[in-house]
């Protein structure tokens, strides 16, 4: 490198020698100036998460419904909140990333009514049922039967989510980055859910089952937060959708 | 070092680099939270927690491909030379940035279950046998756990307790680091990212990093294919050069096929050979200059004495010398390294080349 | 206990025997090998976390450092200090030159489009006629 023979020779402990200083300067600029830059560029070209959260401002929801296990903790509402009408059809969790079922695995079928708060994203309506033993409270009374129109065997493209994080715990709640936590949750036993690229009858998103209506087996979370093809029978109940889905159907896309 | 160590000892270069590194982080991190947000015009954000780990995970990948940027610059281009001079603050500081990163992500996604949050960490992607949907969190904390080894190790007792190989060799980690990084990158993020601009990045921090490298590899290794000697059979005497090869107060760097490299200068009509590794990290002493008759190592400032490889007085750092004769117009050099502290008298050239210059 | 837990718990192990070892390295170890050391003790917060992480390293030059101290091995043992280990560079490189470009590429080719939406969803039976 005879050729740099010239150049001036820094020593950190000594003062910096003229020859370098504009260099040293015109460097420390274009460093800051380029992450100023990239810090902008990368921060505005975040992805839309989508409007799902939590409705804090709703303040605690207090709603009575009919209560169904399989395949997930669902409830039917028969009387609702001022945000939550009569009719809706919540998917329900607990506080964090854990289910409900163990507290409600004797109510299947029963009047109950909860308290928690709600979560939104279009039409997913879920609620994250309080910690606190007056959360869930049994009723006297015969709970109203919920219709159930069966829609024939389909198969779907898409995604497999969490319920909860997909209804806006977290934003965003899908795509591979976020795996582990949909992984967690499920683990949990929040209920999963498949959110479609097309719609069935209106509805791009189902409350997930095997082809007999029972909880989803440990292997699916090897398939989570990919997109994948899967078979099985659809089901209206209420205003939800259930994908009855046929394991040995699935294909990664 | 031999004086008492002390926590860091600054001089105004290092703070100069350091408030600079800090301002670089904190320029990036502001205009990702504060700023990037008014561009957006009302789309949603994502969770604070996740914006924010967005934000320390993008600025420390940049500031590790900086870090892997100045090495091959400063061979090529010396003036990139006090970039390299405190390059461990700005190691240590990626090193914070990437720990805030895995603390957002670990406080945000793997917590709220009843799994403790790093067994969660580790437990709740297990997909090792597939691409897509692979676990890149564990490409992360192998990159996290690299730098965290170089940051803890990069106070200057260090170096003198490993011995400089030794701690270079552990230091090397930067680089499967880098490469840990880039697949946990690959392998989240972009693979949910919708938009193209940080694939961009990711991409041309890749382009810039391994060209830079590979450059400097090339250029390493055919210098050491030149420059390579093997002491014969007989004896260990070399040629180094001819004397109208030499410059005033500049070395003829030669590699021997011990391995070491041993660095033969110039200086007021006398030669003298000495080890080329500096003491303290082993920087190219060769390419060091000398200043107050002591020749000063370009990386760090360590200065030795050339008739006998010793720092001078409070210092103790020693390199090897070597004996040198002058057989005509060659220069030889006995590729027996002396022992430490040896003092050889610099040979004077003949009167005739003085002067000569190439 | 899973796999996970077994990490954590080796994890917090590795990390008890190494306060263990920067305890007494720090307090006693450190004057034996380092004589710009002694008398020095500000500096000595700043290497636990080092000996907390890398403490089978320090062991070993701690009892290197022991064995040749005063011995004809001290030479020898100051010679290592000059195998500069520049040569790894090229090796390291001409591996990650290759490898870092193909993982990034590789993991872009493997991405998954969003499915398109025609043909997402397709009906491959009616509803059963009895219900």
């Amino acid at each position: 490198m005879s050729g740099q023979n010239q150049t001036p020779f820094f020593i950190g402990y000594l003062p910096i020698p003229h020859g370098l200083r504009l260099f040293l300067v015109v460097v420390s600029g274009l460093l800051i100036g380029g992450f100023a830059a990239l810090a902008l560029a990368i921060g505005t070209a975040q992805g839309n998460p989508g409007t799902g959260d939590f409705q804090w401002g709703w303040g605690p929801q207090e709603v009575t419904g009919r209560l169904e296990i399989r395949p997930y903790p669902l409830l039917h509402v028969t009387t609702g909140s001022k945000h939550i009408p009569a009719g809706r059809t919540l998917l329900l969790s607990g506080v964090g990333k854990k289910g409900v079922r163990p507290r409600v695995a004797k109510l299947d079928g029963r009047l109950v009514r909860l308290k928690g708060f709600a979560l939104k994203r279009g039409e997913i309506d879920a609620l994250q049922v309080g910690d606190n033993n007056k959360a869930i409270v049994a009723l006297d009374g015969k709970a109203p039967a919920v219709k159930v129109e069966p829609l024939g065997r389909w198969r779907l493209k898409g995604e497999i989510c969490d319920g909860k994080c997909l209804a806006g715990a977290m934003r965003p709640g899908r795509g591979l980055s976020h795996r582990a936590c949909a992984n967690l949750c499920l683990i949990g036993g929040v209920p999963p859910v498949f959110v479609s690229s097309a719609p069935v009858d209106g509805n791009d998103f189902f409350v997930m089952g095997d082809s007999k209506g029972n909880p989803l087996p440990p292997e699916i979370l090897h398939h989570v937060s990919v997109y994948v093809s899967l078979e099985g029978t659809v089901e209206r109940r209420g205003n939800i959708m259930v994908f009855k889905v046929d394991l040995s159907s699935l294909k990664v896309l | 070092m031999s004086v008492k160590y002390s926590p860091v000892q600054w001089t105004q270069s290092k703070l100069f680099y350091d408030a600079i590194a800090l301002a670089l982080v904190v320029a990036y991190v502001l205009i990702y939270l504060r700023v990037a947000p008014t561009f957006t015009g009302g789309v949603p954000s994502a969770d604070g927690a996740i914006v924010r780990a967005r934000a320390f995970g993008t600025c420390a990948f940049l500031l590790l491909t900086v870090i892997l940027c100045i090495g091959p610059l400063a061979r090529f281009d010396r003036r990139f030379l006090p970039l390299l001079y405190n390059r461990r603050h700005l190691g240590v500081i990626t090193c914070l940035v990437a720990l805030t990163h895995a603390a957002y992500v670990l406080n945000w996604y793997f917590n709220f279950s009843s799994t403790p949050r790093f067994e969660a960490l580790l437990t709740s992607n297990t997909s090792y046998g597939q691409i897509l949907g692979f676990p890149f969190e564990a490409f992360g904390i192998l990159a996290l756990l690299a730098l965290l080894v170089l940051a803890v190790s990069s106070h200057d007792f260090w170096l003198s307790f490993l011995t400089a190989p030794v701690w270079k060799l552990l230091h090397y980690a930067i680089y499967p680091a880098y490469g840990f990084l880039v697949a946990h990158i690959a392998l989240g993020a972009l693979q949910s990212e919708t938009n193209a601009t940080f694939a961009v990045v990711t991409g041309c921090s890749v382009v810039l990093v391994c060209r830079l490298h590979a450059a400097a590899a090339i250029h390493e290794t055919r210098l050491a294919r030149t420059a390579t000697v093997s002491a014969s059979q007989e004896d260990a005497w070399f040629a180094v050069g001819k004397l109208t090869d030499f410059e005033e107060g500049r070395a003829q760097i030669r590699l021997l096929d011990t391995g070491e490299r041993v660095a033969v200068f110039l200086h007021e009509g006398h030669l003298a050979a000495i080890g080329n590794a500096c003491a303290h990290q082993n920087g190219p002493l060769g390419e060091g200059r000398i200043l107050d008759g002591c020749l000063t190592c370009p990386w760090h400032g360590f200065q030795y004495r050339l008739s006998d490889g010793c720092s001078p007085a409070p210092f103790t750092e020693k390199v090897p010398t070597y004996n040198l004769r002058i057989d005509g117009e060659v220069v030889l050099v006995d590729a027996r390294m002396n022992p430490l502290g040896t003092k050889v008298d610099p040979v004077p050239l003949p009167l005739v080349t003085q002067g000569a210059g190439a | 206990m899973n796999g996970g837990s077994m990490v954590v718990w080796l994890a917090t192990l590795w990390l008890y025997a190494g306060g263990a070892v920067a305890a007494v390295f720090l307090l006693f170890g450190i004057d034996r090998v380092d004589g710009n050391a002694r008398g020095a003790y500000l500096f000595r917060p700043l290497l636990a976390p080092g000996v907390l992480l890398l403490w089978p390293l320090v062991l070993w030059r701690w009892w290197t450092l022991e064995a040749v101290s005063g011995t004809s091995d001290d030479a020898a043992y100051d010679r290592g200090r000059y195998q500069a280990v520049r040569a790894g560079h090229a090796r390291v490189w001409s591996v990650l030159a290759v490898l870092v470009p193909a993982v990034l590429i590789g993991a872009l080719l493997m991405r998954q489009p969003v499915p398109d939406s025609k043909g997402a969803a397709v009906r491959l039976d009616a509803p059963a006629p009895k219900q």
